[in-house]
């Protein structure tokens, strides 16, 4: 049984999703239009820009070699890291579970341009240059957060005794995370990854501080290219990474709850 | 379960994202706080005298200003986030899995992208010669001045930050049991007169915790407004970026920073407060 929504409601609902996505819609069409200034709607369909993207080594670095690595990395270790922290909290009873678990979702509640300062002037203290390794750690901070919190959904509702009845099979514990646990946590595990990918790969805030002129990351980019008054580049290079995270978070969807992620 | 046992496995497995924090968040804060107590020298990096300088600055004219300049705005956006946000909370709430699942993805796939693409969008839209003027030209309109002011950080924030309003709202709403609806319409409830009376009250915490995440988000926000916004009136996350990157001013920006945590911290603690409390009144009830 379903309660009603009231007709009058719908349309304002309609109006606000039309504002939540007007900007990721024009972006997407002044990628394709053939006018050097921002114009929608665009007065035809061309690829000059994407092209033009790919001309541009500061835009490839920034994509490819910057952005696209840290946030591969940052997944990875991310993962890592998460999947052993939510074990740690879902699997064990301990003195003190909660307040740990309250300190590993803090980084969500730190607003991240302070954190970005705060990791500035640390590095600055113990005078490490800016580096894409100075931007991975930054992002490990924020994206390790949302793996916890799959994985700690996916294993909430994964029986315990399977793994027990491995063990009494005559598994070791090792053994049966391996064979039996993770094979299981798959979907949320995949979904923790792609979440820490898409965070790492969007960030702005961190980057402003912490990628230094050799590693500046695509968003960064785009930031001081829409400072300097560039071309629908920008646009080109935004058009791509709405369509990546597009697809990833209709992954997500498609294997997990994407509420348990986000 | 296990309880830990002889051999602490927990430890193992939760010790090393525990020391990462520990170095990458904890101790680039106790550094802010005490970089916050050294006196700032043009010339010098660091003084070791200790002073208070950098936190009594605050209360001076211009900071003051630039504190209720962003405080305000925050609450602005806040509002705008609520009103716009509540509805389509409830109608995702309430909508066939189908329909849930498309609406979700359309909230937070542009809540993925990067801040600054959607600040690039309204950029093209609001600009001098953007959608929005063209279309006042084409109605026969005065175009208007839009970008580069308040009222367009506002438009900017409002649209980042309304999905952080929704998730928490919708996730309350979905536990208020459409049964409960239907039992007030059945004894005479107009739908208005139930939404007031039933789901309004039964979803406050959600609508709280939207809030103060909303909030404290705008408040501490930096690209919108460094997009958007005038140039000769800032919001503290300039101030913040400028005193880092730009003056140099790090004890004045480690002050800053030190204050909006503290308000920010605040905050999310007391949204955090609110949604446990909720959920553990159901698990009661």
């Amino acid at each position: 049984m379903r309660a009603q929504v009231p007709r009058p409601l719908l349309p304002f609902v309609v109006a606000v999703y039309f504002g939540l996505l007007a900007p990721l819609v024009v972006v997407i069409a002044v990628s394709f239009g053939p006018s050097a200034v921002f114009e929608f709607p665009p007065r035809g369909v061309t690829l000059h820009w994407f092209e033009a993207f790919f001309a541009s080594s500061a835009f490839v670095t920034a994509f490819f070699r910057v952005s696209l690595v840290v946030a591969l990395l940052a997944a990875a270790l991310a993962t890592v890291l998460g999947t052993s922290a939510a074990l740690g909290l879902v699997r064990f009873r301990f003195f003190g579970r909660e307040a740990v678990e309250t300190f590993f979702l803090a980084p969500l509640l730190v607003p991240e341009i302070l954190l970005g300062a705060a990791l500035y002037l640390f590095y600055a203290r113990l005078a490490i240059q800016a580096s894409i390794w100075t931007l991975l750690c930054g992002h490990l901070v924020i994206c390790t957060p949302y793996v916890i919190r799959s994985v700690t959904a996916g294993l909430v509702g994964l029986d315990p005794r399977l793994e027990e009845a491995a063990m009494s099979l005559g598994a070791t514990r090792v053994q049966a995370f391996f064979k039996v646990t993770l094979p299981l946590l798959r979907s949320s595990l995949v979904s923790g990854a792609i979440f820490a990918f898409i965070i790492s790969f969007s960030d702005i805030n961190l980057a402003l501080f912490l990628s230094g002129p050799q590693s500046t990351s695509l968003p960064v980019h785009i930031f001081s290219q829409i400072q300097w008054q560039g071309d629908p580049t920008i646009a080109a290079a935004s058009s791509m990474q709405i369509v990546i995270i597009g697809l990833l978070i209709l992954v997500v969807q498609r294997i997990f709850r994407l509420r348990l992620v986000v | 379960m296990d309880h830990g046992g002889a051999r602490p496995i927990w430890a193992f497995l939760t010790g090393p994202y525990a020391l990462f924090l520990f170095v990458l968040l904890l101790v680039p804060f106790a550094n802010i706080a005490m970089y916050s107590l050294h006196p700032y020298s043009p010339t010098k990096v660091f003084l070791p005298e200790l002073t208070f300088d950098n936190y009594r600055k605050i209360f001076d004219l211009y900071y003051v200003r630039l504190f209720g300049r962003t405080l305000r705005l925050g609450l602005i956006t806040t509002a705008v986030c609520a009103v716009l946000g509540y509805p389509l909370a409830y109608c995702l709430a309430r909508a066939r899995p189908r329909w849930q699942a498309v609406g979700l993805f359309l909230l937070i796939m542009p809540l993925m992208v990067s801040a600054v693409i959607r600040v690039f969008g309204w950029i093209v839209i609001l600009g001098r010669k953007g959608l929005l003027n063209q279309a006042l030209l084409g109605l026969g309109l005065e175009p208007v001045k839009l970008l580069y002011s308040e009222t367009a950080v506002v438009i900017g924030l409002v649209n980042i930050f309304v999905p952080f309003m929704v998730l928490p709202i919708m996730a309350s709403i979905e536990r208020i049991s459409p049964s409960l609806e239907e039992a007030a319409q059945n004894l005479g409830a107009s739908w208005y007169r139930m939404f007031g009376r039933v789901i309004l009250p039964l979803s406050l915490p959600g609508l709280i915790s939207g809030c103060l995440l909303v909030y404290s988000l705008s408040i501490s926000a930096f690209v919108t407004p460094a997009l958007m916004g005038n140039s000769r009136e800032r919001l503290v996350g300039q101030q913040i970026y400028d005193e880092v990157l730009v003056s140099f001013n790090w004890p004045g920006a480690a002050s800053l920073s030190l204050t909006l945590v503290l308000v920010t911290a605040a905050l999310m603690f007391g949204a955090l407060f609110a949604t446990r409390r909720a959920g553990r009144r159901e698990k009661a009830s």
